[in-house]
């Protein structure tokens, strides 16, 4: 909104007064309008932020307060020298590159069908939204018993013959399941703002041109999307790889089905290492920190408040 | 049958195969809380004697009730303040321009990234010095902390959509700026707010860790919480039916909630499409 | 100006920001007559019996005021430690796992047990429930309730108890190989059960993990305890969910019909007798199946002990309050209501006990003969390692465990890397 006077100044004379101090009105705004907000956030979160990343470079065991020393990087080498943390950290890609995959696939089917569908949109809309409003620790606590046999219907009615919740591989797959069920939903909420972008017109003139529904969906539906699925990826990225709560009550870790967040509050709250604790919490903000950068420059995602045009 | 009555099959299939997908866990659960302790393990999924034992049960002692009334106090009161201090937030984010925009949104995505498990004891060791432990404020405060990156985001990428323009032009046309603002502003922000108010509820109702770890008492425990404090008939009984009791009994006033507002909901999210 | 409201509105909004963190009105615990006990919600009622009994006897000295800990261990260790390791003054005494003396001792979180006090709880208490509680010499907590698992068996099909493990597996074995339900219910799921029963395989054997002074002492008993684990989990007797299977499943297991034998607490009893009828006329029970043919099992005790924190603001009446709540009467209670096994003695004979206990006799003999689990202050990540070297059970290799076993108990006792 530049006026008129500002852009025919030239550089050597000064700014008018009124844009200045227009500017600096602007300013006090701004500041007045994120101060509340700010100062939750600071207040909150400055110290035990910076107390984590203090005590992840200290030897600091709860049970020994006498034994506390700072060890700079020595809590760092150890979990990176650990094969509970690279199995954490594979656990945790698995789940999540799954899981987003397949929210992927399922949330945009049920964008569509919330979208366009024909007949039953009403009914879907409300289905579905159901699963994304039940406490998570609820819904896990209902997939635990669902699959412990002589207790639930899922073993029974897949026939399965062990129990899935004892091995690995099949822990990991029901915990898949119970994310992918769980936020399926929000994925498809997220989608669905981007499929309304899509103009009728557009969708018209390419069928009239003779695309069926496939190449209608690959070629106009999904280019026009492709801001709103990356963003609802990074989220999802960003909030899959600290998954807790469903790991926390479907199998507690057990059979290395462990996660990095899980792996971090086994050091903090159960063995009562801060310090490694604390590293491994650092560990898990960077290696966020850097698949989000990794979006942001390499795909394009649009990054908060980097936005161009006013 | 027709091209269009073939459509309207395939779409009625989908439908049915989704809604399914979605619900049958949920069935499960209801058939779950209506077992007693001895038919638990009878494999069946719906109960051959349907009994509300485990219901009577929960409802017994103040433990479950408390702590529905204390999750739906405190996930209301976090959307409120949070959705306006959002608000506040992601206008200035959106609309003005100040040195320190960028440093706000990194320090914001910088909170809501950072693992909650290693905040978890530094904010229980300040509670417990200025009294906020075991209270709702002290529950809130985190729970506002946590879920402000997201709806400030949020709110600051649809008041980017707005054409505030618009507030002007009524202006000029003879509106107060209340006027304007409250007829021209607010229904195209209404979208926006609904759903952050969605997102931060959400958050807030889920919240596991911190209420676990920041309460003690019915004074301020909330429902995920309270799970952990359920008891079978005796110390080691798993209290399966009233855990599935109390899953049914939180989940209700969701799906009331949804029944009302789905298609605010969807139409908020495709507000966008006005313009396209 | 628009400004100048905005102002106000963010002015008010600050205003009352702050005055939601002005400190809630919390009834003061300064009132220097509550003494608060801290325990898990007992079902039957127990503790809160014994707090209204101890709060009349107090005579107006003290009042008893029940805190609500969570239902499982872990989750109550988590709570407790939390606020422990804050200083926090709001807790007088504290139900404590029997594991977790060393711990809370070398921390500093306890407060040792007064000379006159320990003479008070110690005559006719059970000497290995006092052990759990004792930390290099000192007593650090006071016994409340016991417990340790029999052998429980289907009469129906078994007609005298085996006296051996590998006697247990063939019967179980030669049962399930006539199409009669043959499976031996034992915990093995990865967590501390796995570890109750390890120790008391090793116990039974004569072997060790932890020596006296907390060094490291596997011997070749592990070997033998894991061999037994091991042969159990691959052989048919075993339960196919046994690797995710805990107290409770396994009493839903036998209650079902599927299984012979069953090793667990005495929960099961009554709750057969409710909810299986037809499987309880047949239920019968033994002490624990030895490892080797001559010896004696030596199955680890569990229970609640009372430790008072060393912040609390009243430990006298703490103490006082704690000798009253563990009396003959409501540890007698809690035997009947809560089917907590008692720590006196003599409360084994009492007539008033006996009906709902028809295996006194039983738990008894068990309980004289108890072991303990390891004695160190990093009791949960020695825990932690042997739960994960043993899980699942049936892919024990038997012959690595000792020399595996031993390298992780030397980091978890020096609390050294990772936790499993």
């Amino acid at each position: 909104m530049a006026s008129a006077t500002e852009t025919l100044r030239p550089a050597s004379t000064p700014a008018p007064r009124h844009a200045t101090r227009r500017a600096k009105a602007e300013r006090r705004l701004a500041y007045w309008l994120c101060a509340p907000a700010v100062v939750v956030m600071l207040a909150v979160t400055a110290y035990p932020i910076l107390y984590a990343v203090w005590l992840s470079l200290r030897r600091a065991d709860l049970r020994f307060p006498a034994q506390s020393a700072f060890v700079g990087l020595a809590n760092y080498a150890t979990v990176l020298r650990s094969g509970l943390w690279w199995q954490a950290v594979a656990n945790t890609l698995i789940i999540t590159i799954v899981s987003v995959a397949l929210e992927l696939v399922f949330g945009m089917v049920i964008a569509l069908v919330m979208h366009r569908a024909l007949i039953g949109k009403t009914a879907v809309r409300t289905a579905v939204l159901i699963p994304y409003g039940i406490i998570t620790v609820v819904a896990a606590f209902s997939w635990r018993f669902a699959w412990t046999p002589n207790l639930g219907y899922l073993p029974s009615w897949l026939h399965l013959t062990g129990d899935p919740l004892t091995s690995h591989a099949s822990s990991l797959a029901i915990i898949i399941l119970a994310e992918v069920w769980k936020t399926t939903p929000f994925m498809s909420l997220l989608l669905l703002a981007g499929l309304a972008l899509v103009s009728n017109d557009l969708l018209e003139a390419a069928r009239i041109d003779g695309a069926g529904a496939w190449q209608r969906f690959t070629n106009v539906i999904l280019p026009v999307m492709k801001p709103a699925i990356l963003v609802a990826i990074l989220f999802r990225v960003m909030d899959a790889f600290r998954i807790f709560d469903n790991i926390f009550v479907l199998t507690q870790g057990s059979n290395s089905t462990q996660s990095v967040s899980i792996l971090g509050y086994d050091q903090l709250f159960v063995g009562l290492n801060l310090g490694i604790g604390s590293a491994i919490s650092v560990l898990i903000f960077l290696i966020i920190a850097v698949i989000g950068f990794g979006f942001i420059k390499g795909f394009g995602a649009a990054a908060p408040g980097m936005d161009t045009r006013r | 049958m027709s091209a269009s009555g073939q459509k309207r099959a395939l779409w009625g299939l989908t439908d049915v195969v989704v809604i399914s997908l979605a619900l049958v866990p949920v069935l499960w659960i209801v058939s779950l809380s209506l077992k007693t302790p001895a038919t638990l393990t009878d494999g069946t999924f719906w109960p051959r004697h349907p009994s509300f034992v485990n219901y009577s049960g929960i409802f017994r002692t103040t433990l479950f009730t408390r702590s529905f009334f204390n999750s739906i106090g405190i996930a209301v009161i976090t959307t409120a303040v949070s959705v306006i201090l959002a608000a506040m937030a992601a206008y200035a984010v959106a609309r003005l321009d100040f040195p320190g925009k960028r440093l706000l949104v990194g320090a914001s995505l910088v909170v809501a990234i950072f693992p909650l498990i290693s905040l978890v004891s530094p904010i229980f060791n300040l509670w417990l010095k200025l009294h906020l432990y075991d209270t709702w404020p002290g529950l809130i405060l985190p729970y506002l902390t946590f879920s402000l990156p997201l709806a400030i985001y949020t709110l600051s990428a649809f008041f980017r959509e707005i054409p505030w323009e618009l507030e002007q032009a009524a202006q000029m046309d003879g509106a107060t700026p209340l006027q304007a603002f409250t007829k021209v502003i607010a229904p195209l922000a209404a979208p926006g707010v609904f759903t952050t108010a969605i997102l931060v509820f959400i958050f807030a109702w889920n919240e596991f860790l911190f209420a676990i770890s920041l309460t003690s008492t019915d004074a301020a425990r909330t429902v995920p919480a309270a799970l952990a404090f359920f008891t079978g008939s005796s110390q080691f009984e798993q209290p399966t039916g009233s855990i599935a009791a109390a899953a049914v009994v939180v989940t209700i006033p969701i799906v009331l909630l949804v029944l009302m507002f789905q298609r605010r909901i969807v139409a908020g999210l495709t507000a966008g499409a006005v313009k396209g | 100006m628009p400004e100048q409201r905005l102002r106000k509105a963010v002015g008010r909004l600050a205003m009352s920001l702050l005055l939601l963190a002005i400190p809630a009105c919390t009834a003061s615990q300064a009132a220097s007559n509550v003494v608060t006990f801290y325990i898990f919600n007992e079902p039957g009622g127990a503790f809160v019996h014994a707090a209204g009994v101890c709060t009349q006897a107090a005579q107006g000295r003290y009042s008893i005021r029940l805190a609500l800990l969570p239902s499982n261990a872990d989750g109550q260790r988590q709570q407790l430690v939390r606020r422990l390791a804050a200083h926090d003054p709001s807790i007088d005494i504290m139900g404590m796992d029997v594991v977790w003396a060393p711990e809370f001792a070398e921390a500093g979180w306890v407060k040792p047990v007064p000379d006159d006090i320990k003479a008070q709880v110690s005559t006719g208490t059970l000497a290995a429930a006092l052990q759990t509680a004792t930390w290099k010499q000192t007593l650090y907590a006071i016994p409340f309730n016991s417990n340790t698992q029999l052998l429980w068996y289907r009469k129906d099909l078994v007609p005298t108890p085996p006296t051996t493990w590998d006697q247990m597996i063939s019967e179980a074995v030669a049962l399930h190989q006539q199409g009669k339900p043959g499976r031996i219910e034992v915990q093995g799921a990865q967590y501390e059960g796995l570890v109750v029963w390890f120790n008391s395989l090793v116990a039974s054997a004569g072997g060790r993990i932890l020596d006296d002074n907390g060094n490291v002492a596997v011997d070749d008993m592990s070997r033998q305890a894991a061999d037994i684990m091991h042969r159990l989990a691959t052989s048919p007797a075993a339960d196919p969910s046994l690797s995710n299977e805990m107290e409770d499943q396994n009493r839903l297991a036998f209650e079902a019909g599927n299984a012979a034998f069953e090793l667990n607490y005495p929960f099961v009893y009554p709750s057969a007798q409710k909810n299986a009828p037809a499987i309880a006329k047949n239920m019968a029970w033994a002490p624990w199946p030895a490892v080797t043919a001559t010896g004696t099992s030596h199955v680890t005790i569990g229970g609640i002990n009372l430790g008072i924190s060393a912040f609390s603001r009243h430990p006298d009446q703490a103490f006082e309050a704690a000798t009253c709540l563990r009396n003959t009467g409501n540890q007698r209670y809690a035997a009947i209501k809560g089917g907590l096994p008692p720590t006196i003695e003599a409360l084994y004979a009492d007539p008033a006990l006996r009906p709902s206990y028809p295996f006194a006799d039983t738990i008894l003999e068990t309980l004289r003969n108890a072991s303990i689990r390891p004695s160190t202050p990093a009791y949960t990540n020695v825990s932690l390692e042997i739960q994960s070297a043993l899980s699942p059970p049936s892919h024990i290799d038997p012959p690595k465990v000792p020399t595996v076993l031993s390298k992780r108990l030397q980091d978890a006792i020096e609390s050294r890397g990772l936790v499993p």
